[in-house]
Order: C-alpha cells, then sequence, then structure tokens
C-alpha cells in the first residue's frame, strides 16, 4: 500500500537522522578493524557493547544514570526557580536589578568548574557543592531568556492589558509569560544542555557514582569502553531530555503551530 | 452627562508641538469623531484620553466610575488565546466565561469562538477586538482608525454595523479617523484637529445616515475645505 507523502517525509526525516550515526559506527568498526590504533585507544564497537551489555545486565549503568539524573534534574529545578524569582523580580521591581546586575555579570563568565576548590572548602563533599555546579551550568541560559523574554514582551499587548486594568502581577502572569514562553522554553532546553556539560565537573567533587565519576574512574582504570559508554550515555540522556523539551514546545506552543 | 475634560493640554515630541493648549469636553453616550490629517496628533489625543500616555501640561480629568475602553489601529488579540478566551478577557470581574458567545454572537463571530487570531482574518480579528471592547461594559470606547487596515467592503459592513450598535446599546464612542466619509457615517460630533488645535467643530443629526443627502454632502464639502 502505498505511504502518504506525510508519512514518507517522516521516514526520510529519521533516515536522516540517522544516517550520521551510521557512517561514525561504519568508519568506527572499519578503524578498530583494521587496528590502527590498539584496542587500548580504540575499543571495537562490539567490545564496547559487550560492555554496555554486562554493565545494564548488573545494573551499574543503571544506578550511575540514575544518581546522576537526580543530580541534574535538582540542579536544574533550584536554577529554574531562581531564574523565575530573578526575573520577576526584576519586571516587579525594575530598579532591584542594579543592585545584582554586576554580580550576575561577573558570575556569568566564571566557569563553574574554577569554583571547585571553593566549594568543596566550604561545603565539603556531599550532594550540596555538586548541585551548585549545576544551578551555576544552567542558571544564565535560562535566567537570560526568561529576563530576555519578560522584557521584549510587545508594548502593543500589555497596553490592551492597562486598559482592561490588569494589576502588574496579573499582565506577568497573563501578557509577559504567555508571550515570553517561546524564549523561555529555549531557555530550559539549553540549560539542561548546560546541566548535563556540567555533571563531570560536579562529580569530580568526590563522587562514587554517577556518570561523571564513571568517565573519571574509567579513565584512572584504563578502559576505555566505558569511558565511552559513559559519554554515549550522558548524549543519548541529553536527546531525551531534549525530545521530551520538544514535545512540551508543542504543547505549550499550540497557537504557533 | 458624563465628560472627559482636556484642560489646556500640551504635547510635545523632541522640538515638534502635537497638541498645543487643547481643551474639549467629550460626553459618554454621544459619538464623537476628530478628523485630521495623518500626524495631526489624533492617536495622541485619544492616547492622552486613555492614560496611556502623559500631556507635558495640562490636566485629563476622568468623572469617578467612567470606564474606558480602547479599541486599537490594529485588533491586538492575544495569539496564545482563542477568540472566546480573548473576549473574555474583558467582561468584568464575576461575569460568567459564557457571556462571551453574546458579545461575539453580536459581532457574528459565534463560529469563530474556538480559533486562534491567526487563523482568523484581519476584519474578524477586528470583530473580536470590539466584542473585547464591547465586554467591558464600558461607559466611553475610545477608537483609533479601527478599520483602516480593512478592504472597502469590509470597513463599510464593519462601519455600519458599529452605527447599529452605538443606537441600539446608547454607548459612548470617541473615534479617530482620516477618512471624512467613516466620520461622517459615525459621528455626532465631528471635530477637526489641525495644528495642535481644534480648528472646526459640526454637529450631525442622530439617525442612520445617508451619505448622499443634501445635508451630509454639505458637511462634507465643509470638512473637506477645513482639512485641505
Amino acid at each position: 500500500m502505498p505511504k502518504s507523502p506525510r508519512a514518507m517525509r517522516t521516514m526520510k526525516d529519521k533516515l536522516h537522522f540517522c544516517l550520521p550515526f551510521l557512517v561514525v559506527f561504519l568508519l568506527w568498526e572499519y578503524a578498530a578493524a583494521q587496528g590502527f590504533w590498539s584496542s587500548y585507544i580504540l575499543p571495537s564497537p562490539a567490545r564496547v557493547w559487550g560492555t554496555l551489555l554486562h554493565m545494564l545486565q548488573n545494573g551499574e549503568l543503571i544506578q550511575h544514570i540514575r544518581i546522576s539524573l537526580q543530580r541534574i534534574l535538582w540542579g536544574f529545578l533550584w536554577a529554574f526557580l531562581a531564574s523565575c524569582l530573578l526575573s520577576s523580580l526584576n519586571l516587579l521591581f525594575p530598579r532591584l536589578r542594579n543592585g545584582y546586575s554586576g554580580l550576575l555579570e561577573v558570575f556569568r563568565h566564571v566557569p563553574p568548574l574554577s569554583l571547585i576548590p571553593l566549594l568543596i572548602l566550604w561545603f565539603g563533599i556531599g550532594e550540596l557543592p555538586k548541585t551548585i555546579i549545576i544551578v551555576l551550568a544552567s542558571f544564565f541560559p535560562m535566567y537570560l531568556n526568561m529576563d530576555d523574554g519578560f522584557r521584549r514582551c510587545d508594548r502593543k499587548l500589555l497596553e490592551v492589558g492597562q486598559m482592561l486594568g490588569f494589576s502588574p502581577w496579573k499582565s506577568l502572569w497573563k501578557i509577559r509569560l504567555p508571550a515570553a514562553l517561546p524564549g523561555i522554553l529555549t531557555g530550559l532546553r539549553i540549560g539542561m544542555g548546560y546541566s548535563l556539560r556540567a555533571i563531570i565537573g560536579a562529580e569530580m567533587i568526590a563522587a562514587d557514582s554517577g556518570l561523571g565519576f564513571l568517565i573519571l574512574d574509567a579513565q584512572a582504570m584504563s578502559r576505555s569502553d566505558k569511558v565511552i559508554i559513559g559519554i554515549l550515555t550522558i548524549g543519548a540522556l541529553g536527546l531525551i531530555l531534549d525530545g521530551f523539551f520538544v514535545l512540551l514546545e508543542r504543547k505549550a506552543l499550540y497557537w504557533m503551530h | 452627562m458624563d465628560a472627559l475634560i482636556l484642560d489646556h493640554i500640551t504635547k510635545t515630541y523632541g522640538s515638534r508641538t502635537v497638541l498645543q493648549d487643547l481643551s474639549l469636553s467629550l460626553f459618554s453616550q454621544e459619538c464623537t469623531v476628530i478628523l485630521g490629517k495623518s500626524g495631526c496628533g489624533k492617536t495622541t489625543l485619544l492616547r492622552l484620553l486613555a492614560g496611556l500616555e502623559q500631556p507635558d501640561t495640562g490636566t485629563v480629568s476622568r468623572p469617578a466610575g467612567l470606564k474606558l475602553g480602547m479599541m486599537f489601529q490594529e485588533a491586538r488579540l492575544f495569539p496564545w488565546l482563542t477568540c472566546r478566551e480573548n473576549v473574555a478577557l474583558g467582561l468584568p470581574p464575576g461575569s460568567s466565561p459564557r457571556e462571551a458567545d453574546h458579545w461575539l454572537q453580536l459581532v457574528q463571530l459565534t463560529e469563530a469562538a474556538d480559533q486562534y487570531p491567526s487563523q482568523l482574518s484581519g476584519g474578524m480579528q477586528q470583530r473580536a477586538s470590539l466584542a473585547r471592547t464591547l465586554a467591558m461594559h464600558s461607559g466611553l470606547i475610545l477608537m483609533d482608525e479601527p478599520f483602516a487596515a480593512l478592504d472597502y467592503f469590509t470597513r463599510a459592513q464593519l462601519q455600519q454595523e458599529l452605527r447599529s450598535m452605538q443606537q441600539e446599546l446608547s454607548m459612548g464612542t470617541v473615534l479617530v479617523t482620516h477618512n471624512v466619509d467613516e466620520a461622517l457615517t459615525l459621528g455626532d460630533r465631528l471635530l477637526i484637529l489641525k495644528e495642535g488645535k481644534i480648528a472646526l467643530e459640526e454637529h450631525l443629526p442622530p439617525g442612520k445616515r445617508d451619505l448622499l443627502s443634501p445635508g451630509l454632502i454639505e458637511a462634507k464639502k465643509r470638512l473637506l475645505e477645513e482639512l485641505a
């Protein structure tokens, strides 16, 4: 039975998405089979696959994923709440911004990893410094997009709110928030990506589990197959989480489609 | 009769004086049309009345309890809300959201109640905007060239509908336009704004308007002479 043009397009899109993965995999397989590098430097896909199955069977990988995901989501949530709070304060009390904008600008340019020594000194080696690293990594893209979205709201729509007798709070809730939603969701997607990137840094702080720990530990043990599994797992997690945000975007921005 | 009073208003933008020592009373329950060429300060005047801008000197007094509604040149509907939800935003607190349907019916948009603004034509969007303004139950509606962006036929139809609604609902309106025919179709009191001041005032009899009647042809001549 002939497929509809839409179904054909979807299939084509999927093929375009998968093709680069297939090419990389084939090149990898070829390079490993030819023995260009020793298996210590580049293990074969078969060996990585075997290790992956083993790690899945004994629950080791799932445990690392669970711990890292917990840290990522926790840090991401705090960063999101802080972004909401600060950008709302900026709007409702514009003068307040001058009080902390300089400080934020300085911190925006400081790599979170550079704070690890101080964070360990101040907060020890528990979960708190790990969360702070993730918060610092994901806060700025979320905050800047949210703040920008709120501030750049169409003045014409705000005037409608004024004529409808909206209070500043109602105007924020009914006009600025929906108008800023596309920017906010973009900020969330970028922020989530940054949280994932920060997990290695966060798990450099005396961790004994998590994907960052898995990679660093495998490096110390010269297990490049496990390093590759750790990297690919973070990538796959990113893809899944980003997919979730794409769905959220479609749902929340129904009026744009 | 409630009146909105402008007292010795001056408004400048940079070195350009748009309104100069303007004094004017605008009454609810009549349709005042402010006519003038583009850039003569009509929209500024309306925005001052609405409280969206402040005068450099002079005062705008609004009687206590007089609620103002405003319809802009563009429909300015919230794109994330359906037609019905947009109209419901205009309803006074405590009203049932279903009351929006009544206003949508009045502007003949019942069919489009669940559609988003991007799914509506320009004329339909302006109707929805009118319904939202009407839903506010305001004592005086300010209209800033609301039909300027529409084609001739849609504009003529909406003008007729607005005229009927004005009479049916005893609705006070202040409309600014550069279209003399629109002014003659809708206005009870016509004011020509020129060089920041009221240059001419005309009063027209109530009732349905025939633009080809001798009285209106004469009025049109006077208005055009003053505008030229």
